[in-house]
């Protein structure tokens, strides 16, 4: 097991609160002016921008379309046997990573609450969930409806291809390799761009009230937590895995999309910074802007690559002063009656 | 109207920086002990999404929801922390004997 001290990745308030040590900061890309070593450092670093993770998201999307496909021949008409067999697939892929996830660090403890944000685990009866029980609430809202969702868009996009709708790119030419490797490279950025503008819109207090509030009742959330929505909000947010046929691509841009979409909630919802490795030594896991939203609701509604929040004035970057700096931003909302809340 | 003492509960019955929920008049109050054994009371319910806050931590002068980690000066009623952003009603406490009570 890895050394378990997590002062060394941030610390914890007198009531157990923890969180890293540095304040939340944006990719290096995005910084006036451009720092060229180190926009290099945190492409190729760990963790950086491809690795663990993109790296990781989009060799699988590869593997799916390899290995975890139907044939595109097969999938140029609308019929049961390709779609359920992508159902399936979608099903085992969902099940098998939030579950590795949830089982480690919130069924077997593996790690106690070593850089947990909240120090409390989710347990017991708790009336804001379906048959008052997070984890039964979550796997209900992901497998009836996120799962069939996410499997809809995918199974539109592969029809999209195999009918020519869409021009597939030769990934055995050169130049559509390079293409194609640069769509890839593009997807975080543009789909970050997606969510919030999705995710502005589902805070609007009508549909706020009738909609996010469901996802939103995971002020503790777990791996499950993620994709534990509401079937409008399942729409709207897993519509950008369409995103992948909108010029001339491949069906691999199109997975890559859905991992990142599918998975990386799971992993960005763990509730944990880093991940103690069997064996030794930690990855970086959280999503602390993410969290952050999920504990204050009004801020960080993007996460760390584009500056968003920093632009439309939302951004919380962990410290006492954006504390002091949201409760005044409430207050002020109170008193013009805007009091949009969540619940 | 006059304030009536009532009586709230043992001095025994809060441990000292813990609190406890008791109904007085229909009214649900919390009774905070600090570390030094003075008493003190609020409405029990968090002002943001009226969670009892009995099941919430508190360190030094702090209650802290176990909803949404919402933090409040229990000795004032401040509302110290988002989401909260409005105060608690506080109500005077004093202590006659091994009893306490609460002005209401």
């Amino acid at each position: 097991m890895a050394d378990l001290d997590e002062s060394r990745f941030g610390k914890r308030d007198a009531f157990g609160a923890y969180q890293p040590k540095d304040p939340i900061t944006y990719a290096p890309i995005t910084e006036w002016p451009p720092n060229p070593g180190k926009v290099w450092r945190w492409f190729i670093g760990w963790p950086g921008f491809l690795l663990p993770w993109y790296l990781f998201y989009s060799c699988l999307a590869v593997a799916i379309w390899v290995w975890l496909t139907p044939p595109e021949a097969e999938m140029a008409d609308i019929a049961p046997g390709w779609i359920l067999t992508i159902l399936g697939r979608n099903y085992l892929l969902v099940a098998v990573w939030n579950g590795l996830w949830s089982s480690r660090l919130y069924l077997q403890k593996a790690q106690g609450t070593f850089t947990k944000y909240n120090p409390r685990f989710p347990e017991g009866k708790n009336d804001s969930f379906l048959w008052n029980n997070q984890l039964l609430d979550n796997l209900t809202f992901v497998l009836c409806s996120g799962v069939p969702i996410l499997t809809g868009y995918e199974v539109l996009g592969q029809w999209f291809y195999a009918n020519g709708m869409v021009p597939m790119v030769d990934i055995t030419s050169t130049w559509g390799l390079v293409w194609v490797g640069f769509l890839l490279l593009s997807v975080p950025f543009w789909t970050e761009v997606h969510f919030y503008v999705v995710h502005r819109l589902i805070h609007w207090p009508p549909i706020y009230r009738a909609v996010h509030h469901l996802h939103h009742r995971n002020i503790n959330p777990t791996p499950w937590s993620g994709i534990s929505m509401h079937p409008i909000e399942h729409l709207l947010y897993f519509s950008v895995i369409l995103g992948g046929c909108l010029i001339p691509a491949h069906p691999i841009v199109l997975l890559a999309i859905l991992m990142r979409s599918s998975l990386g909630p799971g992993q960005g919802h763990a509730g944990f910074e880093q991940l103690a490795i069997p064996g030794g030594g930690t990855a970086a896991v959280g999503d602390f802007p993410h969290y952050l939203h999920h504990k204050y609701f009004e801020v960080n509604y993007a996460n760390e690559l584009l500056p968003l929040d920093r632009l439309f004035g939302s951004f919380h970057d962990g410290s006492e002063a954006a504390d002091a700096l949201l409760q005044a931003r409430m207050k002020r909302k109170a008193k013009r009656g805007q009091t949009g809340k969540a619940t | 109207m006059p304030e009536t003492w009532i009586r709230a509960c043992a001095v025994a019955d809060v441990d000292p920086e813990d609190l406890i929920e008791v109904t007085l008049q229909g009214q649900k109050i919390a009774v905070y002990c600090d570390k030094a054994g003075n008493f003190f009371a609020t409405e029990a319910s968090c002002t943001h999404e009226k969670v009892s806050l009995c099941g919430g931590l508190v360190v030094g002068d702090i209650i802290e929801c176990p909803k949404h980690n919402g933090r409040f000066n229990y000795k004032t009623g401040e509302a110290l922390r988002a989401p909260v952003i409005h105060d608690l009603k506080t109500y005077a406490t004093k202590r006659d004997g091994d009893e306490v009570f609460i002005a209401l």
